[in-house]
């Protein structure tokens, strides 16, 4: 049977029966917000990266591929130096495409719209 | 009629489905006891801050809700584990026996009977004689066996009694 102390010990360690703390909500609901943006920014970071290694393979490979014909070994033993060329134009081209590409927002911003 | 379980399950689902508002709802019903037994738990400072981290937890999770234990229960077990990854990161001192000067005399008292017991014995005894869980829910939050969490509780409000009764109360 509740005695004095039981009473004593319940009342003491109820939780507070008031109504919710609504700067806790707030801060909760900014904290999740804020949690949705760095996900969906890591999310594009990763596609985007693997976009890029997919474009760097296909690139080596078309690469590789072309060298192995028997014209373009044949012109690159006779001329190494347009060939060279040739290969470092192709690879400023592509570090150009995938460098102005969709890029996401840096964490700064998602601070900023919190 | 739906129970208050149902309620919070409809709303974790509507929540699991995006939808901040019925997340929102929930942090509005839940945060109170939370934040109450985290800081009675002895880390008042950090309490706020290990909360908003379950509730964080809680929103990604929502879709792993699947209504059979109380959401509180759910919820309490998730500020759990984030409060054990908090100690291990940064060991808090033990709380306070120290009554504040603004304090009334019962919330020292209080403090001071918490202070004492160990922490599995302040989990149990805030949980079960003070939210009114049942023992089972205690125990599965605590990781303990039903006959070793009763123990724990008996002996933890014997420690209690023991000290209101030398404050002149008994």
């Amino acid at each position: 049977m509740a005695d004095e102390f039981d009473d004593f010990l319940a009342q003491a360690l109820r939780p507070p029966d008031c109504g919710p703390d609504r700067i806790f909500v707030a801060r909760v609901q900014s904290q999740i917000r804020l949690d949705e943006q760095l996900r969906a920014e890591r999310r594009s970071m990763l596609s985007s990266l693997a976009i890029q290694v997919l474009g760097i393979a296909a690139l080596s490979a078309s690469v590789f591929w072309l060298l192995r014909s028997p014209e373009i070994a044949s012109f690159a033993a006779e001329s190494p130096a347009i060939l060279l060329a040739a290969l470092l134009a192709a690879f400023s081209f592509a570090v150009l495409l995938f460098s102005t590409g969709p890029s996401p927002r840096g964490p700064q911003a998602s601070f900023s719209t919190a | 009629m739906a129970t208050q379980n149902d309620e919070d399950f409809a709303l974790s689902r509507r929540a699991a489905a995006g939808d901040n508002a019925a997340f929102a709802a929930l942090v509005e019903k839940h945060e109170r006891p939370l934040r109450a037994f985290l800081s009675r738990m002895g880390a008042a400072e950090i309490a706020d801050d290990i909360a908003q981290e379950a509730f964080v937890k809680a929103w990604r999770a929502a879709g792993q809700y699947d209504g059979r234990a109380r959401y509180s229960t759910w919820l309490t077990s998730i500020a759990w584990r984030c409060r054990l990854d908090e100690l291990r990161r940064r060991p808090q001192a033990p709380p306070e026996s120290e009554a504040r000067p603004s304090e009334n005399h019962g919330i020292a008292e209080v403090r001071d009977m918490l202070a004492r017991l160990s922490e599995n014995e302040r989990a149990s005894i805030v949980l079960c004689d003070g939210h009114g869980w049942t023992h089972e829910e205690a125990a599965e939050l605590l990781g303990l066996p039903l006959g070793t969490l009763k123990s724990t509780v008996a002996r933890a409000k014997s420690k209690c009694r023991e000290l209101w009764n030398g404050t002149g109360n008994g």
